[in-house]
């Protein structure tokens, strides 16, 4: 008896064991599981990567629906987060078993992989889907020896925007230089409220100040990419954005740039914790005042907020903020490449580019600008301007690496924790050289 | 005579010798496929460099020690070996003592009492590691969380606000703290487990000789659970060395700077990230000899307990 028990409780430990040995090293999650199901002969199916939430469900709904009514055929949309969207195209992308057929991506990531041969070449149906109308440096971010492979998708550009009510008791005013926005901005600070919510690792809306300096993050030399973060215009922007998150902004030195439209709109107790925050166009949707037909959404005011471009640093200007947006490509190694360019007619047909604009998203083609500006006014018109002075980042080949191995966030950290510029730009020089070519 | 019968014996001795290694051969090849496979290629990879050119169709050049030396030579990554070493230890030893006296307790209490312990235990061991790390970040938010707001009501005003992710000492800390409660499940099972084997004679015997509470655990509980103990601490030592999924989480809600990896996180950022799979893999086979290395020790005290 005793035998038999000790024998079972010894089996049923030694079984605990080996199946904690099999679950107890669990892994990252399960990838995601491959949408497109296999051809079965009626229905064809095509799969198509968004990031992020940047485009809203009515725009999704609509290419669903009208590549279902075109094609026949059904399209399936993955939505991957920014942070993991390297990696997941990195291991998707080469396998024809995995890969999504179309693909947004970053436009700082696009030369990388227009580099190494991720994409089909777009060049046969360029001036179909919009030619020299399209955003050419957007174009430029996804051309290699001169055929295109990644064509732009929606740009948006970093926008400044403010409480009014805030503001107007303050007795300030929109600024019209660079230097003036710092100083208005510093003076707004409170202990309990930002004057300008700016994260120590936001390098996206923290270059606008190295651009507006004439800085750059790095320059071609002949053939080869070098990083010039030594540089003395980008030395002095660096010093700027020190100064600003030292003194207007109470964000944590780790912080880069997710959802500063939480912090200007009004919190739990009806103030709101940042008097000014930097974000693209479509934070338009995320900011305003609770609507009174449903508390839980949120309705723009034009008494309570408003917009503008980021000055430059002389008056009558605009500083040179971050072209952000993606662009959209075939990936080479789908085997629906037919069925891919039909989804691209789609995307840059008038229809689908106005509703673009309609939602606060720069459409890709620039016929289309002087609509986007007009179909909202409050935004649009500082977008527009905003977005012809914008810059992108450096196209070079390694340029998604040096984001992979998140080189700036730390970089700009380091230095909002107050460290000595020169010191950290000639080590990160170093590191930014490893991989940029 | 004497032949016949036994020229059967040998050949039914020869086919009951050699029936158990055949029935081990799939569990075998199986095994070579699924964890054979990834190791062989990771070894081969890191005398190679394989960046993304090469993911995308480019051949792979053979370069030798290049990539274990571009390793050796980074203090950064030196930085994050000493960093995971520290952590894998603390939270082994942290993991253990709390999974051991959980598990004296579940010896000691009532029926039902143990059964609702064992229970908890098993709901925190089984729930999915994204979905329990979700409700931690929660809990650590620094404008919203349970735990800023629980310390402020017990009057430490500095954690107002207080951003846990924003150090690398108080990110390492929360890390700690998750691992511990995710791993500690089995250690208390596992040794409870082994205490339950424990004969109620010994345990009796100590008593007339007069043993108190503390005495009885380490001079009988504690040697008795030895093999279990040791089993369950190289376990974790070594899944502690290579925790990935929670660290890389914490990271996606503060910061993914260099300073918050350990060598999980490093590996994966070198690979995927960066996309120099070659340095990754080396990267990877210097983890593995590491771990080997730790645990080479308790290996061979193993052995030798088995031996004696």
């Amino acid at each position: 008896m005793k035998r038999t028990t000790i024998g079972t409780v010894a089996a049923l430990a030694a079984g605990a064991l080996v199946l904690a040995g099999c679950g107890g090293d669990s892994d990252a999650p399960s990838a995601d599981a491959d949408g497109s199901p296999t051809d079965g002969g009626q229905s064809q199916s095509l799969t198509l990567w968004l990031m992020g939430g940047d485009t809203p469900d009515e725009l999704r709904d609509y290419l669903r629906d009208t590549f279902a009514e075109e094609t026949g055929a059904e399209l399936v949309i993955e939505e991957q987060d920014w942070a993991d969207a390297v990696t997941k195209l990195t291991t998707a992308l080469p396998d024809a078993g995995a890969t999504p057929d179309v693909t947004e991506i970053g436009n700082t990531w696009a030369s990388t992989f227009t580099g190494v041969g991720a994409f089909s070449d777009l060049s046969d149906i360029y001036d179909e889907l919009g030619g020299e109308d399209l955003l050419q440096s957007f174009v430029a971010a996804g051309d290699v020896d001169g055929a295109h492979h990644a064509l732009p998708y929606y740009f948006g550009s970093r926008l400044i925007w403010y409480r009014k009510d805030v503001w107007q008791e303050a007795g300030l005013e929109v600024p019209t230089t660079l230097a003036e926005f710092n100083d208005t901005v510093t003076q707004l600070r409170t202990d309990d409220r930002s004057g300008f919510y700016l994260g120590g690792e936001d390098w996206r809306n923290g270059i606008s100040w190295i651009f507006a300096n004439g800085g750059e993050l790095a320059v071609k030399e002949g053939d080869t990419w070098v990083s010039s973060l030594s540089d003395p215009a980008t030395q002095e922007g660096l010093a700027q954005f020190q100064q600003l998150f030292t003194d207007a902004s109470n964000a944590p030195a780790t912080e880069s740039d997710s959802t500063p439209w939480v912090n200007i709109n009004n919190n739990d107790d009806g103030v709101p914790e940042a008097a000014t925050i930097i974000a693209p166009g479509w934070a338009y949707w995320s900011i305003g005042l609770p609507s009174e037909e449903d508390p839980d959404v949120l309705e723009w005011d034009d008494e309570t907020f408003g917009v503008f471009a980021l000055p430059g640093t002389e008056e009558g200007t605009v500083a040179p903020v971050f072209a952000g947006g993606s662009n959209i490509a075939i990936s080479a190694a789908s085997e629906k490449q037919e069925l891919a360019r039909d989804l691209l007619r789609i995307i840059f047909s008038e229809e689908y580019q106005t509703m673009l604009a309609e939602n606060g998203l720069g459409p890709a083609n620039t016929q289309y600008l002087d609509a986007f500006v007009a179909l909202n006014p409050t935004v649009n018109e500082a977008a527009a301007e905003a977005a012809l002075g914008s810059k992108l980042t450096p196209a070079a080949p390694g340029w998604a690496a040096v984001e992979g191995a998140t080189l700036l966030e730390e970089f700009f950290g380091k230095v909002a924790e107050g460290g000595d510029i020169a010191q950290l730009a000639a080590e990160y020089d170093e590191q930014l050289d490893a991989l940029l070519n | 005579m004497t032949a016949v019968p036994s020229a059967p014996t040998r050949r039914r001795s020869w086919r009951r010798r050699t029936v158990p290694y055949w029935l081990l051969v799939p569990a075998v090849v199986l095994l070579l496929a699924g964890t054979g496979y990834p190791v062989v290629w990771q070894v081969v990879t890191s005398f190679r460099e394989y960046g993304m050119a090469q993911q995308f169709g480019q051949p792979a050049p053979f370069v030798g020690l290049a990539n274990y030396l571009a390793i050796v030579q980074d203090a950064g990554l030196w930085g994050v070996v000493v960093r995971s070493v520290t952590f894998a230890v603390v939270a082994a030893f942290v993991t253990l003592a709390v999974g051991i006296g959980l598990a004296l307790v579940m010896r000691a209490a009532w029926t039902w009492v143990r059964l609702v312990l064992q229970v908890s235990l098993l709901l925190a061991w089984a729930m999915p590691v994204v979905a329990a790390m979700t409700v931690w970040i929660w809990l650590f938010d620094r404008r919203r969380g349970v735990v800023n707001w629980l310390l402020e009501r017990l009057g430490l005003e500095q954690f107002h606000r207080f951003d846990w992710l924003a150090q690398p000492a108080t990110f390492f800390a929360v890390a700690a703290v998750v691992v511990v409660w995710m791993s500690v499940p089995f250690v208390a099972l596992s040794v409870y487990a082994g205490l339950s084997q424990i004969s109620l004679e010994v345990i009796e015997a100590s008593e007339l000789d007069g043993a108190d509470g503390a005495q009885r655990l380490r001079y009988i509980f504690l040697p008795m659970i030895r093999p279990v103990v040791a089993i369950v601490l190289l376990l974790q030592l070594v899944w502690d060395l290579r925790v990935f999924t929670q660290v890389k989480l914490l990271q996606d809600a503060g910061s993914q700077s260099g300073r918050f990896d350990l060598v999980g996180t490093a590996i994966h950022k070198l690979g995927t990230g960066v996309g120099d799979f070659g340095m990754a893999a080396a990267m990877s086979v210097f983890v593995l000899l590491l771990t080997v290395v730790l645990s080479a020790y308790y290996v061979r005290v193993l052995l030798k307990e088995d031996a004696s």
